[in-house]
């Protein structure tokens, strides 16, 4: 066959072929280890681009020599808030607040830092304190909302971190950065490196599991988007697989009728067959991982409606997350599955809930996101816990940035809005790993700038790793001539405070 | 005599009325004054310094009880003297051999504390009393000819009065630094420390610091506290717990019977008199249990343990214990694998953390034979998911030979906890999880016994059922 193929591409191709051959079948004459030595660390750390020969990434943990030390999580649940929740409605009380009313914020506390252009425009900037009450929950006595009763009662179990901050202003940037460290799509996103870092426990389920939750249209909605758990660089098997929030959570899953388990055994073989060639001619590695997610796909045929069956979850379970948990595609049932994952292996799930996108009808909008969501919070944490699970499973709360003190249009005692606010916001983590009933950072009198132990993005994601016993600076992978990070360039550091 | 000659000539010199007296008295103040400024003269500034100040500063604490005997001495001699008159010619004698001693003493003692690094608030005021001290007696040595005479009474016997409490103070202030602060109080009796009004010291460790305090912190001291003290009653630190109220004490030590505060929590919630107050949510049972083993076994401040109390998380994390290197097994290991579907991965790229057995992707088909497959790879695993596994009761005899292990997990199996027992000779377990099974408080009584075991969940079994309904209205702690 004479295909147009790239110069490029043969060339890397005679590379990889000739490095697979030696690998994959001289290897049981020469033993792993002194192939190893031979080629040095640069096959063993896997830039040569290739999977583990259509198997799933079970082994790259080993292929990689991660974790580095031992972790105290194995996996990890991202609860991601999108949209931008407002932390001073929420959790980053500021009384104070009561009697600066309508007042200006003063300019040496908002600075001279870009406003977004939905704001940048606005001749005052009146302070809008919190319409909400707060109280004191738990034996750290933390003040939370009155909107989130229920995540009052775990306060004692989290590590609530005011001073997060983040370097962008706008949806798709910030989400993008909290998702892969950059604010530019094409990098491999948190769940993806985990992916590729640490490998699967389970190999009938995916390593990475993205879960929406379902829409609610009085809610500003911002769009998510497959690029926010793209494998970027990294070989599309390490890219998190989504399942739907309603209907069948895998698209034509189930075998068409007549086609019973063998024919669709035989009819995979015959195509992994075709596919091979294929990779054969051209040498295109994502070949293999279109093999491999085939095989994963024909494996997730039984271990999926197993996933979803809840009939055998006992009532304690619906008296812990509520009736809603019943319903598909709700963040409370998300966050049931997030636990039969957990159980189950799943080794990263990110559950993303949008709608916490509030320029105008605060007062109308928050409290119905904070009852969508914070009893399934509560429930997740509270079920790990009880579970045995929490000991090993790390669980982070968080969105891409925070909301403006000052009212973003109108401002009244009954309702304002809120612009984005990158320079500080709250989120929260709790479980393997994590320092726990502590408040981390504070922010100034105005939750606007942080005063007392920044946390970066890039730290954030530092620390997140840490817990699951990889250096940051450590896993690599070689593409475009550096050797990229989830960090990036910038030096980044772990977040001691935040942990055991 | 030689000796004695040169003796008379020094204390001679020292005689008031000679011709050199002004010069003297010149040459001890300005000696005095440098003394006084030696705080600011040599910083300490808490970094060690040279080995050799520190080796001779460690003669101070032997040498320092040379001037603290003789300046004891002094006032005895001088008392006895009036019906003794050789003694009152000793005591002069005596005066001039402290003065000598406390120069030395003083000397290695700045040395010490330079060298070692040593600094603090404790260091700088019993160096200030060194100093005092020393500067003291050589104005006593100088006032005393004046006092013998009676041309200037009152001044040498004032000097040594002010003396001996100071030299107290000073010696208490070295023996904390060396002893520890609370060397002295720790064994005073409670009365008497109540008489004295001293604070006790409750080692952050007790059971005080870390159990009891926190309940009435978080229960108690927004009513009973430094802001509000309803009652008289204070419950924001140890003395003032034993302190009680306006009608008395509200904890007897040893008996939580005739204790009015556990009597007030312990009444039902709607009594007028229940504590807390104002509708604030009761004590939870164990706080109640560890309030009352805490009075009746004595109210300490400072024991660790209580008899009979089991709270959890004192139990120090153990170290895990390194695991022998499996590298050479990995070929077998990956064999494994593929015949049992169960896979052994790395704790981390240290052989030394050991091997985790994951089962999830045999599940079901996972049972008693299926594990004793792996005995050989006993010693390396440190960590089995067994959970929703066949494996059962007849598990236990393969597992108690996993010596490394540090977590089990066997959630929704079959086991019923016939025979956990075998499983205490497991030093390095920490956790297992039997949630979801048939277990019964009866079968997981042999895992009490474990010290090491710091997580057992028995989440929806017939030992620990699944929690009731949750109220749906969350209790808040206060209101602002």
């Amino acid at each position: 066959m004479n295909l147009p193929v790239p110069s490029e591409l043969k060339r890397e191709w005679a590379t990889l072929q000739t490095r697979r051959h030696f690998l994959g079948r001289t290897g049981k004459v020469l033993g792993w280890a002194a192939i190893a030595s031979l080629l040095g660390d640069r096959a063993l750390r896997g830039d040569t681009r290739a999977t583990s020969n259509g198997q799933p990434g079970s082994q790259s943990g080993e292929r990689l020599r991660l974790p580095q030390f031992a972790p105290k999580a194995k996996r990890a649940i991202y609860l991601f808030m999108s949209g931008g929740p407002s932390q001073v409605d929420l959790l980053d009380y500021k009384p104070h607040l009561t009697d600066l009313y309508d007042k200006d914020i003063p300019d040496s506390v908002r600075g001279s830092q870009q406003l977004t252009g939905m704001t940048a425009g606005q001749a005052r900037f009146p302070i809008a304190p919190a319409h909400w009450g707060f109280k004191r929950y738990g034996k750290t006595g933390t003040w939370v909302s009155d909107l989130l009763p229920y995540t009052g009662r775990i306060v004692d179990d989290l590590a609530i971190i005011k001073s997060t901050n983040t370097e962008a202003i706008n949806h798709e940037p910030a989400i993008m950065l909290m998702n892969t460290g950059n604010m530019n799509a094409g990098k491999p996103c948190l769940g993806s490196w985990l992916s590729y870092g640490l490998g699967s426990m389970n190999d009938n389920l995916p390593t990475f599991m993205v879960l929406q939750s379902k829409l609610n249209t009085k809610e500003n909605n911002q769009p998510v988007s497959s690029r926010l758990w793209s494998s970027g660089f990294l070989s599309s098997e390490y890219a998190g697989v989504g399942l739907r929030s309603a209907g069948d959570p895998v698209l034509y899953l189930t075998d068409p009728s007549g086609v019973d388990r063998e024919v669709r055994r035989n009819m995979l073989d015959a195509v992994n067959e075709i596919n091979r060639q294929t990779f054969d001619e051209l040498g295109d590695p994502e070949t293999h991982a279109r093999i491999a997610q085939y095989e994963m796909a024909y494996r997730m045929q039984t271990s999926v409606p197993e996933l979803a069956d809840l009939s055998k979850e006992p009532k304690s379970t619906w008296d812990l997350y509520g009736d809603e948990a019943k319903e598909p595609g709700t963040f409370a049932y998300n966050c049931l599955m997030a636990r039969r994952m957990a159980e189950r292996g799943v080794r990263f799930t990110q559950v993303y809930k949008r709608g916490w996108d509030m320029h105008d009808n605060v007062t109308g909008i928050l409290p119905i996101i904070c009852q969508e969501t914070d009893r399934g919070c509560y429930a997740l944490v509270t079920d790990l816990k009880q579970r045995g699970l929490l000991d090993d499973t790390l669980v982070i709360w968080a969105g891409e940035f925070g909301r403006t003190v000052y009212s973003q249009g109108g401002l009244s005692k009954e309702n304002y809005g809120r612009d984005h606010h990158p320079r500080c916001f709250t989120t929260w983590m709790t479980g393997g790993g994590v320092h726990t009933g502590i408040t981390y950072g504070e922010t100034d009198d105005y939750s606007y700038n942080v005063v007392k132990d920044p946390v970066t993005v890039r730290d954030f994601n530092a620390t997140i790793l840490h817990c699951l016993g990889i250096d940051h600076n450590k896993l690599t992978y070689n593409f475009q001539g550096l050797d990229q990070k989830l960090t990036g360039p910038v030096p980044a550091s772990v977040v001691k405070g935040l942990l055991a | 005599m030689k000796i004695q000659q040169r003796l008379e000539a020094v204390s001679e010199k020292l005689l008031p009325n000679r011709k050199n007296a002004r010069i003297m008295w010149m040459a001890s103040l300005a000696f005095s004054v440098g003394l006084a400024l030696l705080p600011w003269l040599i910083k300490l500034d808490g970094k060690p310094h040279a080995d050799w100040q520190q080796f001779l500063g460690r003669f101070h604490p032997l040498v320092v009880h040379l001037p603290v005997a003789f300046l004891l001495l002094v006032p005895v001699l001088e008392i006895v003297g009036a019906f003794r008159p050789a003694l009152r010619e000793a005591a002069g004698f005596v005066l001039a051999l402290a003065f000598a001693s406390a120069v030395l003493a003083l000397t290695l003692g700045i040395l010490l504390a330079y060298g070692s690094g040593n600094a603090g608030s404790l260091v700088t005021r019993h160096m200030a009393g060194g100093i005092a001290l020393t500067i003291g007696l050589l104005l006593s040595s100088l006032a005393r000819p004046w006092w013998i005479e009676r041309s200037v009474p009152i001044f040498y016997p004032a000097l040594l009065a002010c003396m001996v409490p100071l030299l107290f103070w000073t010696a208490d202030q070295g023996g904390s630094i060396t002893h520890g602060s609370n060397y002295l109080t720790a064994y005073m009796p409670a009365s008497l420390k109540r008489l004295t009004l001293l604070s006790t010291k409750t080692p952050p460790s007790s059971f005080y610091a870390m159990h009891i305090n926190p309940i009435f912190d978080s229960n108690c001291a927004t009513c009973h506290g430094a802001a509000k003290s309803n009652g008289g009653l204070r419950l924001d630190s140890f003395d003032l717990v034993m302190k009680g109220g306006k009608d008395g004490p509200v904890i007897i030590a040893g008996d939580p019977d005739k204790s009015l505060l556990l009597h007030r929590v312990t009444l039902p919630p709607d009594h007028k008199q229940f504590m807390p107050a104002e509708g604030r949510p009761p004590l939870r049972p164990e706080e109640i249990t560890w309030i009352k083993a805490w009075i009746q076994q004595g109210a300490s401040p400072t024991a660790t343990t209580l008899a009979g109390i089991s709270t959890g998380d004192e139990r120090p994390e153990v170290p895990p214990q390194p695991v022998a290197d499996y590298s050479a097994l990995m070929p077998e290991i990956r064999q494994m694998q593929q015949t049992q579907g169960a896979k052994l991965i790395p704790v981390s790229s240290k052989p030394e953390d050991g091997l985790i057995l994951f089962t999830v992707d045999a599940a079901s088909g996972f049972g008693d034979a299926q594990l004793a497959q792996f005995q050989k790879f006993a010693p390396f695993i440190v960590e089995a998911e067994l959970g929703r596994t066949a494996v059962t009761n007849a598990s236990f005899d393969t597992l108690k030979q996993f010596t490394h292990l540090r977590a089990l997990h066997l959630e929704e199996t079959h086991v019923t906890g016939d025979g956990l027992a075998k499983l205490t000779s497991l030093s390095q377990l920490t956790y297992v999880n039997l949630s979801g099974t048939q277990v019964t408080e009866e079968s997981v009584r042999p895992l009490s016994s474990m010290k090491n075991l710091r997580h057992l969940y028995l989440y929806n079994t017939p030992a620990q059922p699944a929690a009731i309904a949750q109220p749906t209205q969350p209790i808040a702690r206060s209101t602002p």
